[in-house]
């Protein structure tokens, strides 16, 4: 058996290629002088820009070109484009590459390269969320491909991504879940009052948009506990939505208070989650505070939310049983 | 819409299941084979009905599962041993009592050999990670007799990193909440007597949270009721002693209105198919919630009361009290 020919020129399979040579029609002052192979594959390869053809052969030649030389930039970006137009498989993409990375640890290039399929792959699962919003695993896969590759880059548009996510369906709990991901658990390591701020201000909105949404009360008390902010500092916040529409109150809604946004108009008043968490601040009050922590936990039981109303009596009695 | 529990129907309902074996639904679950013979079993040991399905029977299957070169148990005779399968098939044999047709120690370092540096448990030899299957590993080590085998605090530190600040744990670490995942995760750490990893009051309210105003339980805020997590969501409460939480009775109607009262099976939701896997975990629910004729259920292995206590497995959980017949 004749071994494969090492110049694509004597390769019957890439006659249809037309070569073009680096220096066509001009005298370079000082021309590079290449190996027979490497001028062979890149005349090649020009050959290939010039006709715009994506196909298995061109990753072939990409990767030839790769090896003998990592640093050839439009060699990686045809290969990216070319992955992309034929959807291949990104696993076999960076598990090729990782070789490549151990060899050329200091060549800027592959790390790129790995950074696009990466950035890719994270569009690729958003168009997939995009089409069941609350696919677990679909989520699941997008919090370990970012935090095992934990790249700034990787990371840098998720808090975008997940509020345009929010702003869809904002009763999406994985996505809620996903930003606390992002901005706490692993995530940038955001830090510092700011952040903590934000959040806090981001959950607020969010709750005035839609009051009765369990997934953004479970975020505000998720941030809260996490920052060690006490839940009192909410009250001022919290206490409208804890009460029936007030009449007057919705005139004087032109006068938007940016801190503690009131509840939307058409919003179902009381809230119970909002009564659950001003019981949870007056429990904390002392004697007087448990007594009206009662109230309102009496209210959950007997009105606002009676399937739960086993759980409202065993706050009750807790609470009376270690006033006592 | 049922009122009453159809015990003979859904006793039926099981016994028709591996009839039909030239039935196409009986080739597409050929994956969960297994499983699916381990919930109908349990499910009849529920109703007080064990026998309807032939001891001898069940256990040549399991046993033509096993996969000697992996030393576990496959889905079906021709399919690589997983470690899901191989708690369903242990099951199956300690409820039968055939422990001894296995070579116990082969298992035990099957099941050894799937624990990650991290501490979760991979399925198999290739696939995914999963607190689910970490679960699958404690059990079945347990019920083996060799739970000092595993390295416990790799096993633990890996599930405390799937806590959530919602109080609940999901698949993986970063993953989030679901009832399924709170379960297994509740349940592994209930054997290795851990439960102190756990945030009571936080996860407790959680798992209350998932009633609906229609009686069902969804497994995550904001999603439809399903049977299924009847079971999820129960076993995990009775576990960490609050069950009385829910509204029993409305989850109760809710359960036996998923029934198909003329050919028995539980389904997801009231009007959907029934399913062999929707069928034993509504009973299951039903059974801790104290349904009146019913078998105890131990929520952590899930499987016969009787059967775990006999071998001195059982954990501090609290069903709500058997009701009697009227
Ligand atoms: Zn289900």
């Amino acid at each position: 058996m004749a071994s494969p020919p090492t110049l694509y020129a004597e390769d019957p399979a890439w006659q249809d290629v037309v070569p073009v040579p680096q220096y066509e029609g001009v005298t370079p002052l000082a021309p590079i002088f290449y190996t027979p192979e490497y001028k062979d594959a890149t005349d090649y390869f020009r050959g290939i820009l010039k006709s715009g053809e994506t196909s298995e052969r061109v990753l072939e030649l990409t990767e030839r070109i790769i090896k003998m030389n990592p640093a050839h930039y439009t060699a990686w970006c045809y290969r990216y484009k070319t992955l992309i137009a034929l959807g291949s498989n990104l696993e076999d993409e960076l598990r090729l590459t990782d070789v490549y990375c151990f060899k050329y640890l200091k060549t800027y290039q592959v790390w790129h390269h790995r950074r696009l399929l990466l950035q890719e792959e994270l569009d690729f699962i958003a168009r997939c969320l995009g089409a069941d919003t609350k696919n677990y695993h679909t989520w699941s896969y997008r919090q370990w491909l970012l935090a095992y590759f934990n790249h700034p880059q990787l990371w840098k548009g998720e808090v975008r991504w997940v509020e345009r996510m929010l702003s869809d369906d904002v009763r999406n709990n994985s996505a809620w879940h996903h930003r606390f991901f992002v901005v706490f658990a692993a995530g940038q390591g955001e830090q510092g009052p700011e952040v903590i701020r934000r959040e806090i201000a981001y959950a607020k909105q969010k709750i005035s948009l839609a009051p009765n949404n369990a997934s953004a009360w479970n975020y505000l008390r998720g941030v809260l506990d996490h920052a060690r902010v006490p839940y009192s500092t909410l009250t001022a916040f919290v206490e409208p939505y804890t009460l029936e529409h007030d009449k007057e109150g919705e005139a004087s809604e032109d006068v938007v208070d940016l801190e503690d946004p009131p509840p939307a108009k058409g919003a179902e008043l009381p809230c119970a989650l909002a009564i659950e968490f001003l019981a949870d601040v007056h429990e904390g009050e002392g004697q007087e505070g448990v007594r009206r922590a009662v109230e309102l936990w009496k209210s959950l039981a007997n009105e606002y939310d009676t399937i739960r109303k086993k759980y409202w009596e065993y706050r009750i009695r807790e609470a009376l049983a270690t006033q006592n | 819409m049922s009122s009453q529990l159809h015990v003979d129907k859904h006793v039926s309902y099981i016994k028709s299941l591996g009839e039909n074996k030239d039935d196409l639904t009986y080739h597409l679950t050929a994956h969960l084979r297994m499983n699916a013979i381990y919930w109908g079993l349990n499910a009849l040991c529920i109703m007080n009905h064990k026998d309807a399905l032939d001891r001898e029977e069940i256990i040549e299957f399991v046993m033509s599962c096993w996969d000697d070169e992996a030393g576990g148990f496959g889905a079906h005779p021709d399919h690589d041993a997983h470690v899901h399968s191989t708690l369903s098939a242990i099951q199956i044999l300690v409820i039968h009592d055939a422990l001894d047709r296995v070579d116990i120690p082969r298992v035990v370092k099957f099941i050894l050999s799937l624990q990650q540096p991290s501490g979760v448990f991979r399925g198999d030899s290739f696939g995914e990670v999963d607190t689910r299957f970490s679960y699958c590993a404690v059990s079945a080590l347990s019920l083996l007799g060799h739970l000092h085998e595993l390295n416990a605090d790799l096993t633990v530190q890996y599930i405390r990193c799937c806590k959530n600040y919602d109080g609940g744990f999901g698949q993986c670490i970063g993953a989030e909440s679901h009832a399924s995942q709170v379960f297994v995760c509740v349940a592994a750490l209930a054997i290795l007597d851990r439960l102190e990893e756990i945030d009571y009051e936080t996860l407790g309210w959680w798992l209350a949270e998932r009633q609906l105003p229609n009686g069902g339980l969804n497994g995550r805020p904001e999603k439809l009721e399903d049977v299924c997590y009847s079971f999820w969501v129960l076993s995990a409460l009775s576990i960490l002693n609050k069950l009385t939480w829910i509204d029993s009775d409305k989850l109760t109607s809710f359960v036996l209105s998923a029934q198909d009262p003329e050919n028995g099976g539980i389904a997801d939701r009231p009007g959907d198919m029934v399913d062999v896997f929707h069928t034993v975990f509504g009973l299951a629910g039903l059974s801790l919630l104290g349904y009146p004729g019913l078998d105890d259920l131990d929520p952590v292995y899930c499987m016969p009361a009787s059967v775990i206590e006999a071998r001195g497995l059982r954990k501090g959980w609290q069903a709500l009290p058997r009701r009697a017949v009227v």
